[in-house]
């Protein structure tokens, strides 16, 4: 007997659903699974995607790509590549190992809960594959990181970090604890593959791919190109999931929109923005941070809203504004707090880096220059206490991120203000307007305490920097320091300040 | 000791105060533990001990410390100035 061709019997296989006989709809897609909400049931029967995959196609090409990436990677294993790349870059790349490889295990089982819950048989069909695809991005990404930890332990971090109480860890469970643990399918299709896939992975995998490739990390952006394919279609669950909800509940629609888009962008202003701006080598970035997210975010999340008649969300001109400063600051953070980290953060701030930094970002002088080259001097004297934390930065209930984010107020300053309100009697502060509006309409949803809430909770003990360097799982061996050897600092002790001209 | 006698005694005990403090323009808001007995100017020197010639550069200028935006006097107590636990609190330069 003849085979049929694909198209004739693809499209019966994919949507296969059932007459359910002994028990009702709400048994099998209870609402706090499945979440249509205002949706009427049937409406989701217009679910229609346009890849069609069949199981041997996805089976067949996923074969290709990872024999491909891991024939790279076989080749590399016999070079000496590992050796010649820079500390700053490395750090970057340990940075993607702990704080991504685990969170594809959870889009795991994300994609797991849309495959069981998602209301349309077309959907749940694609989400089978978008979960192989998470299933093979966890062990990639944990294989490759692994692979150095002989040669240094913080790549062992690659696995441990979200086993551990450490403040990015528990900044990146938060965010991604609401997107796909406690979400339910649709919310988690808006939050997941529409929002943080479509519209942020790309930063992370096409633009951090580049500037892998002009550091000379082969084998890292093979991994993170490998990976990036596979996202491209998965992610497309998410455009049909809006488009009915946007028909039936536009303000849900709406809200989860702009709600995702700034928490995604609080994370990869944290991630992305220093790996880009500062642990990239100047001499090979491709373009800064803020380019990128113009180029690659912003335009795309502007056309996606308009596509499916949505309104720019209301927080639009402080998040624009947040580009200028977001990550810079956070760099900054993560620098002086560098004990607390996995990896060895990079000042990025030598000579050649403040003059990149300040044609791409004319107030980075305003804002920062004063403030590493008090850091440098102190360094330059020997004064290297004077460059180590003695307390905490006090952590944005929303977003888990320092409070760092100064403004130039109508005071004619620049100034981290403080945005904080009361409820139930605790007083709570936040980095931004964004982060309290969303803290408060999602107060009876959240459940992750922040470090510095643990810390006065007295449930980090002893109360002092070692007991927090403990509760966060570090150890002397894995502690940050400096990338570089602080070789950076010489530069000012060698140079003008580079003035406040273009700054405001 | 009588009870109300232990009372008064607990009582006039220094309580911590955890605060979420900014000093001057420096890039990020800490934490910083005063007590109930510390008086404005001390706490002003707390906040500054973070930060001042460490990230911002230490200038010789009176320090003044703001509380829901009033600025508070020296020589007042944390516990006479009302400041809570979880409160924040900028200091700055008095000619800033």
């Amino acid at each position: 007997m003849a085979l049929l061709k694909r198209e004739e019997w693809q499209g019966i296989v994919r949507d296969v659903d059932w007459t359910l006989k002994y028990v009702d709809d709400e048994a099998v897609y209870p609402e706090w699974h499945s979440g249509t909400g205002k949706v009427p049931r049937d409406a989701w029967q217009k679910w229609e995607e346009s890849y069609k995959v069949s199981y041997p196609d996805y089976v067949a090409t996923q074969r290709e790509k990872e024999n491909s990436a891991y024939a790279v990677q076989s080749a590399l294993k016999r070079s000496k590549a590992f050796e010649t790349l820079d500390e700053g870059w490395k750090s970057a790349t340990k940075m993607h190992f702990g704080g991504v490889a685990l969170v594809e295990g959870m889009a795991t089982l994300a994609e797991l809960k849309m495959a069981r819950f998602g209301l349309s048989p077309a959907w749940r069909n694609m989400s089978i594959f978008g979960a192989l695809d998470e299933m093979r991005h966890t062990q990639i990404t944990l294989l490759f990181g692994h692979e150095f930890v002989s040669k240094d332990p913080q790549y062992d971090w690659s696995h441990k970090a979200f086993h551990t109480n450490d403040w990015v860890t528990v900044s990146l469970r938060s965010l991604f604890d609401a997107m796909m643990t406690g979400a339910n399918a649709v919310d988690m299709a808006i939050q997941l593959p529409l929002t943080f896939e479509t519209g942020f992975t790309n930063l992370q995998f096409v633009a951090l791919s580049a500037d892998a490739l002009e550091a000379g990390d082969i084998n890292f952006a093979n991994m993170i190109s490998s990976i990036q394919t596979d996202e491209a279609r998965h992610s497309q669950q998410g455009g049909p999931t809006l488009e009915i909800l946007v028909e039936h509940d536009p303000v849900r629609a709406q809200w989860t929109v702009d709600k995702f888009f700034w928490l995604s962008a609080r994370a990869f202003a944290a991630l992305t923005g220093p790996s880009m701006d500062y642990y990239t080598p100047v001499e090979h970035r491709k373009q800064s941070y803020r380019e990128f997210m113009e180029e690659w975010i912003i335009d795309q999340f502007m056309r996606t809203l308009s596509d499916y008649g949505l309104k720019k969300p209301w927080y639009w001109d402080e998040f624009m504004e947040g580009l200028d400063i977001w990550h810079h600051s956070l760099n900054m953070g993560l620098w002086f707090w560098r004990p607390t980290l996995w990896w060895k953060p990079v000042a990025g701030v030598d000579e050649a880096s403040r003059q990149w930094l300040n044609e791409k970002y004319p107030n980075w002088e305003t804002v920062y220059g004063d403030k590493w080259r008090v850091i440098a001097e102190n360094i330059n004297s020997g004064n290297m206490e004077a460059t180590l934390p003695e307390t905490l930065p006090w952590l944005c209930s929303m977003c888990h991120l320092p409070t760092c984010n100064a403004n130039y107020g109508r005071d004619g300053k620049w100034r981290v203000r403080n945005y904080s309100l009361k409820h139930n009697g605790m007083t709570y502060h936040f980095c931004t307007k964004g982060c309290r509006q969303i803290w408060w309409e999602d107060r009876d949803n959240l459940n992750h305490t922040t470090v510095v809430e643990r810390f006065l909770l007295g449930e980090i003990q002893p109360m002092d920097v070692p007991g927090v360097l403990g509760y966060m799982g570090l150890t002397p061996d894995v502690m940050g320091d400096d990338a570089h050897n602080y070789h950076w600092a010489s530069s000012f002790s060698q140079s003008e300040p580079a003035g406040t001209a273009g700054g405001r | 000791m009588t009870e109300t006698a232990e009372a008064t005694e607990t009582a006039a005990e220094p309580q911590l105060v955890p605060v979420n403090a900014i000093f001057a323009d420096d890039f990020v808001e800490i934490l910083v533990a005063i007590t109930t007995a510390d008086t404005i100017a001390e706490v002003a020197g707390k906040v500054a001990y973070h930060v001042e010639g460490k990230r911002v550069r230490a200038r010789d200028a009176e320090k003044v410390v703001y509380h829901n935006d009033r600025a508070l006097t020296p020589d007042l107590t944390v516990a006479e100035a009302g400041i809570a636990p979880f409160d924040h609190i900028r200091v700055d330069y008095a000619d800033a």
